[in-house]
């Protein structure tokens, strides 16, 4: 056949592309982009600075989990769309029923929730991978924008399979090979049989993961060859922000650096060595980033709530400065609960060490189960209120 | 059908409530780029990458032996996809200066091996194969002698 210059759907012959082979991959993608929507409202729950219902303090482990969850399931579902956009393109070429005003009203609707789907699906993976490595390319906020297409992308993906689920539904129950639901010139045997595809796919999905999922799994850092992070660093835990970049290396290292704590007119300032004096004591403790990684640490200073107590500050959140001229998280609010928690400290050293300035010196914020962003580093002032 | 139409409303719900997030919160400059952004990434798959992987297909199909279609397209599904999935580490294009744990791997490195594994796997079928038939030539060869 004389290969055409716009092809039609006709001109594609392989029976790989059949609905039996979009609908198995779309429904793992399907799962994958559900896993990363729910994880990902998780994260921006948990990086609300009001939250009707308290975010837990426990486990101290679960925002590691569903983060790198997240990542993982964005990772994985890269292979799986761009098979799935393979097996489907021959849509693409699709002719609209230019007569018929209803039909061009439908398969127009159609189209453009696909166009929203295939668009936002491919925005959401880009961005998303693109921020784990910390490359932004572009002029919006990540966050919000990240956020909002999240929604838009669940929502036409909802749309296409409420569309499609006759279809879905019909060759899911039925035989892989079948071709009841095949164009017409979809005979051509592939070079690769139509469970040789699917597996393929899920292979390839598989290695994707392995090799970047050691940045949060520790087991799996050597063979990890596309992991964002080795998992090495001051004190063996890699670091999101240096000290440079927050442009906080004089005034953390100054000797007249002191720690205010407030709540009403009441107040305390103490210097790093009095710190020091208080009762230490030792939590085993991740630090989890949204971009999905992750480490676990020993983390050695004083407990939040004993420093609260010097101020005799009632119950109540905690608003946390740090020495950060600026930034989105210069002052952040540490919730009640989290203040509460006997596991929450302000960290003066880590696995053994003093603090290392990258790691937040003279202190930092940890507690358990809260995003990375939130736990603070170069902690300048503590104002609780009640 | 109703359950059908329930979804789509639902969908469509959703869709709206993203749409004006993304728009509320964000002035015309940082909303031109999500377009830039949205638009390139369309293209980017369905021209370019999508093509390259036609062009490739039409190739393979007159050029390579029937033998080795089939372990060219696992290989081309395998590292293809996992490459496009390691390109911003293999660019190294979120590197700082300031923070050394930071895309801290040889990732070209890793990527050879990664392809090369690939490839060995792929081929170790025929070289079991032709290792089976150079043997048995050669006692074809030792019985005639």
């Amino acid at each position: 056949m004389k290969t055409p210059l716009v092809p039609a759907p006709e001109h594609f012959t392989s029976r790989l592309r059949s609905p039996h082979v979009a609908a198995r991959v779309g429904l793992w993608l399907g799962i994958c982009f559900g896993i990363c929507f729910l994880t990902g409202l998780i994260s921006h729950y948990a990086q609300n600075p009001t939250q009707p219902v308290p975010f837990p303090a426990s486990p101290s482990w679960g925002y590691r989990v569903t983060q790198g969850l997240h990542v993982t399931t964005g990772t994985a579902a890269i292979p799986l769309l761009l098979v799935k956009l393979w097996s489907v393109l021959p849509k693409f070429f699709e002719r609209p029923p230019l007569r018929d005003a209803r039909r061009l009203l439908l398969h127009g609707l159609e189209r453009a929730s696909i166009g929203v789907l295939v668009a936002a699906g491919i925005f959401m993976l880009t961005t998303g991978l693109m921020n784990a490595s910390q490359w932004y390319p572009w002029g919006f906020s990540f966050r919000a924008t990240h956020y909002a297409v999240a929604w838009i992308a669940i929502g036409s993906l909802v749309v296409h399979i409420a569309v499609k689920l006759p279809i879905i539904r019909d060759v899911l129950a039925g035989d892989v090979d079948e071709t009841r639901h095949d164009r017409p010139t979809a005979v051509n045997e592939g070079a690769v049989s139509r469970r040789g595809l699917l597996r393929t796919t899920w292979l390839a999905s598989g290695i994707a993961v392995v090799a970047s999922v050691g940045s949060t799994v520790p087991l799996l850092r050597d063979v990890s060859v596309f992991g964002v992070r080795s998992g090495d660093g001051p004190a063996g835990i890699p670091i999101n922000k240096s000290a440079v970049s927050a442009k906080v290396t004089a005034s953390a290292t100054s000797a007249s650096y002191r720690l205010e704590i407030a709540y009403g007119d009441r107040s305390v300032s103490l210097t790093r060595d009095d710190l020091l004096a208080l009762p230490q004591h030792s939590e085993i403790l991740p630090i989890a980033c949204v971009e999905g990684w992750s480490a676990s640490g020993s983390w050695t200073g004083v407990r939040m709530r004993d420093l609260l107590d010097l101020v005799e500050a009632p119950a109540g959140d905690v608003r946390v400065e740090s020495l950060q001229e600026s930034g989105p998280f210069r002052i952040t609010t540490l919730q009640d609960n989290f203040a509460r928690d006997d596991r929450t400290l302000l960290a003066l050293t880590l696995n053994g060490e003093t603090l290392a300035i990258d790691h937040g010196f003279p202190c930092r914020l940890i507690a358990p189960n809260r995003p990375g962003v939130l736990q603070t580093k170069w902690v300048t002032r503590l104002e609780v209120f009640a | 059908m109703r359950t059908r139409l329930a979804l789509i409303g639902l969908g469509t719900l959703v869709g709206v409530y993203g749409a004006w997030l993304l728009l509320s919160r964000q002035d015309f400059d940082q909303l031109r780029s999500v377009a830039v952004w949205f638009v390139a990434g369309v293209l980017l798959h369905d021209v370019l990458l999508s093509g390259v992987v036609i062009a490739l297909g039409l190739v393979g199909s007159r050029l390579l032996p029937m033998s080795l279609r089939r372990p060219a397209t696992i290989a081309l599904i395998v590292i293809g996809t996992v490459t496009v999935a390691a390109v911003p580490v293999l660019g190294r294009f979120g590197a700082r200066a300031d923070n050394a744990t930071l895309l801290d791997r040889n990732y070209i490195v890793g990527w050879v091996v990664f392809a090369v594994l690939v490839l060995g796997a792929l081929a170790l079928p025929w070289f079991r194969g032709w290792f089976r038939g150079s043997f048995r030539s050669h006692l074809n060869r030792r019985d005639k002698a």
